[in-house]
């Protein structure tokens, strides 16, 4: 058994698999992880249901920091604002070990209270600049930060 | 014609490089396996005084970044030579100190985003890459029970202090493995205070093994020979030890050619550490002198 | 006796090889080279002359004088005392220069932004030969029936030359262009086109403060040269799953023409072929950095084609809007000045200065 085993593996060696690292990209179906200490997002998170990506407000549909997300938790349509995530980031942005969302409702007030992980800086200017005079006011969210990296 | 000349110049260029490291056992960057042989030897003989070096080439490890990137594609003297001037010319403005990959550092830089235009960052470095002003390094912590890196270039005008808190080397080059390893052994408090080693120690190898979290993780750790793991064998399947022998590349080692194309030669080295060696020193002895004036002025302070 | 019986035979099936014979016809044809105008054949056979050591030594004695005195020669410009009659204007063109890509290396502006930069070393220009507008008759290809030229019959042509060679490496055709204008043979060769105004006399060293900062030039060169490749590679392609059923078909362009009426490749498909070794123009790149010392120039950007170590070809920039607005150095820069170490763009952090600090606002 053991031989025909190794017969196998040397086979496959050359076909394979790739093996170049995934890019840990946040996009539809993307498990996220809630940070803040709104109800439902507790809940969610300690049922071991974490929500899922249902769509990305932006056009390459591939979720950057400060990027408005769609999600499903816990059977229900929430909107979410990325805040923190695993992919490769630039010089001197922090990346995270997990995908980390904060719950907000239509007019950008965050479900919670409490954000309680670190955030980076750059976020300051991005949601800045995503808010507009009428539309949501995004930078409540920094409000409600305990801390920044 | 020339082509077979130039190849026969590249065979005796290779086989002068084979002579001399038999001859002295000590050649650049990437070749680990040798330090490591180097290291073994001091501890055996710790009675002993310590071989006489060249001290430039003590450099390599110190100041890893001045040496080119030894591809031959991307060589050219003139552009390395302009490089190592505008390093210089930084390392004036600000104290790049020593560190190594398992050091822990914190680092300031200005940030325009950040509430007071600074941002401070305490981390431990686990990769350090790249070479001329390209230089860079990773610190990772974890903060509020979340893993943060984050990456910094060694030569960017907006890093304000990079300060070491320790001095310390560890059992592997790339300390990747601390992102699925419990989350203790990458935490550090932001306000750690800097630990001075006495002058003229040698730096110090911390032997600590971490514990992985069980599967799945980023890599397969168990493929990469890594010492500074304790307890992989627990969460290895018959599978990954059948995969793990096959995948094993142990004629690598004796394979010259390969080796002679990661390094530089001994002669460059000693041409490029002999124009910036001078000014290196001076901006340590610099260095020293404004630690003392802070040591002497510490006391006092607290005392007030 | 057996060996030179062999020699001969060799020799004589030499005569015979198969591409005297048979000669295929392919549609793919190599790149040809296509020569210059002024082309003389350059490569020499070099013979062994059998010289005894000391003759050697007064050839490389000889060859050495004659290269410091070529450096020793100041610009005839410096000896035209009175100023320039003519004055730069928007439409008159400037010489431009060729200059070696020697690697890239990143700049930091001051806001604290990181741009990636290539360096172009400007390595010993001579400006060879003028010819004037109404002499200048250059080479006319099957492709332009009509006069190309003949508005551009108010250009006159401007020959430099970098990097000067052993005059005893090159044939002589190619030495006797340089000799005639008294000059040592150069490796590369470019013809810029000028207007009257801004001609040179032959000898002008061309320098990197030909340019300035924030100015835009336009750079000339051939790209890296990257063989037969498929429609991947080449054309970006993309090819075919891995799997699914899929065999031997994972890199192939698949369908390259319709049928019905038009059942036929249509000229221009895309196709597998050579690619890279074709020259390119990259319009309106910028000047970070200027070091005069040593003659490079901080290029923005990473686009320049060629490899480390290819030649390209510098002018001032053809684009409307990036066009020179300031009187440049005209017609160029003499070297002579009392000039400072380093110039730098107004955005770019210079390394001796102190770390970049935002303030509050």
């Amino acid at each position: 058994m053991f031989k025909t085993l190794i017969n196998k593996i040397t086979t496959n060696i050359s076909r394979g698999f790739h093996t170049s690292p995934c890019l840990n990209e946040v996009r539809l179906l993307t498990r996220l992880r809630v940070v803040d200490n709104s109800e439902i997002g507790k809940r969610a998170m300690a049922e071991g249901k974490p929500p899922k990506i249902i769509c990305v407000y932006n056009k390459r549909r591939v979720g950057m920091i400060g990027d408005r997300v769609l999600v499903a938790i816990k059977g229900q349509k929430k909107k979410g604002i990325l805040v923190g995530l695993k992919q490769t980031q630039k010089v001197k942005v922090p990346k995270f070990d997990s995908n980390n969302v904060v719950l907000i409702d239509d007019s950008g007030t965050p479900l919670g209270t409490r954000i309680h992980v670190p955030i980076p800086t750059i976020l300051r200017t991005i949601l800045k600049e995503k808010t507009h005079a009428k539309g949501a006011d995004y930078t409540k969210l920094l409000g409600i930060a305990t801390r920044f990296v | 014609m020339s082509l077979v000349y130039r190849k026969s110049v590249d065979l005796l260029t290779v086989a002068k490089w084979i002579m001399r490291r038999e001859i002295r056992s000590l050649s650049s960057l990437p070749e680990k396996a040798e330090e490591k042989d180097v290291a073994v030897e001091e501890k055996r003989h710790i009675g002993r005084r310590p071989r006489p070096q060249n001290p430039m080439l003590e450099y390599r490890n110190v100041y890893p970044e001045f040496l080119p990137d030894p591809n031959p594609n991307w060589r050219n003297s003139l552009r390395e030579k302009l490089e190592r001037v505008d390093m210089l010319k930084r390392r004036n403005q600000i104290n790049i100190p020593e560190f190594y990959v398992g050091s822990i550092l914190a680092v300031t830089i200005s940030d325009p985003h950040a509430q007071g235009k600074t941002n401070r960052f305490v981390g431990i470095c686990i990769e350090r890459k790249g070479c001329g002003l390209r230089a860079e390094f990773t610190l990772r912590n974890v903060v509020d029970h979340q893993g943060v890196e984050v990456r910094y270039e060694l030569y960017d005008p907006t890093i304000q202090t990079i300060q070491v808190l320790r001095l310390e080397k560890r059992l592997d080059d790339k300390l990747y493995y601390l992102r699925d390893a419990l989350p203790q052994y990458s935490t550090f408090p932001f306000d750690m205070d800097p630990e001075i080693l006495p002058e003229g120690t040698p730096v110090p190898i911390n032997p600590v093994q971490v514990e992985l979290k069980p599967r799945p993780w980023l890599e397969r750790w168990e493929r990469q020979e890594l010492k500074g793991i304790s307890n992989i064998e627990e969460y290895l399947k018959e599978k990954d030890r059948v995969r793990r022998e096959l995948r094993k590349t142990p004629w690598e080692k004796y394979d010259l050619m390969k080796q002679y194309r990661k390094t530089i030669p001994i002669e460059e080295q000693n041409e490029i550490w002999g124009e910036v060696y001078n000014q290196l020193q001076q901006m340590k002895t610099s260095k020293k002198k404004i630690t003392r004036k802070r040591v002497m002025s510490a006391p006092k302070s607290q005392l007030g | 006796m057996a060996t030179s019986n062999l020699l001969l035979l060799c020799n004589s099936f030499n005569k015979l090889s198969v591409s005297n014979v048979v000669k295929r016809c392919c549609h793919y044809r190599p790149p040809r080279y296509r020569p210059p105008y002024w082309f003389m054949p350059k490569e020499r056979v070099v013979s062994e002359d059998m010289l005894t050591q000391e003759n050697r030594d007064f050839l490389a004695e000889v060859k050495q004088d004659k290269h410091n005195f070529q450096h020793s020669l100041e610009s005839p410009l410096t000896n035209v005392d009175t100023p320039q009659t003519t004055e730069w204007t928007q439409s008159t063109r400037r010489v431009g220069v060729i200059a070696r890509k020697i690697g890239n290396y990143p700049l930091w502006t001051k806001d604290g932004k990181k741009f990636q930069t290539t360096l172009l070393q400007v390595s010993d220009n001579h400006v060879i030969k003028y010819i004037p507008p109404d002499e200048f008759n250059p080479m006319k290809s099957k492709k332009m029936k009509k006069e190309p030229w003949k508005e551009k019959r108010t250009l006159g042509c401007l020959l430099v030359g970098a990097e000067s060679i052993d005059p005893s490496t090159v044939t002589k055709d190619y030495c006797g262009m340089f000799t005639k204008v008294g000059m040592l043979p150069k490796r590369h060769l470019c013809r810029f086109m000028v207007s009257p105004n801004a001609q040179l006399p032959t000898g002008t060293p061309l320098y990197a403060t030909h340019f300035r900062v924030g100015d835009c030039v336009d750079i000339r060169a051939k790209t890296i040269d990257r063989g037969f490749q498929g429609v991947m590679k080449r054309w970006g392609f993309k090819g075919m799953p891995a799997s699914h059923g899929v065999t031997k078909t994972h890199r192939r362009p698949g369908n390259i023409g319709g049928g019905g009426e038009k059942a036929r490749v249509w000229p221009g498909t895309k196709m597998p072929g050579h690619m890279g070794n074709s020259w390119r123009i990259i319009r309106g790149v910028k000047i970070l950095r200027i070091n005069p010392e040593h003659n490079v120039l901080w290029m923005l950007g990473v686009a320049i084609p060629g490899e480390t170590g290819a030649m390209c070809y510098l002018y001032d920039t053809v684009l409307p809007l990036k066009k020179l607005k300031t009187p440049p150095p005209f017609p160029t820069q003499l070297n002579s000045l009392e000039i400072p170490q380093e110039y730098y763009d107004d955005c770019i952090h210079q390394f001796e200065q102190p770390t970049i600090t935002f303030e509050e606002s």
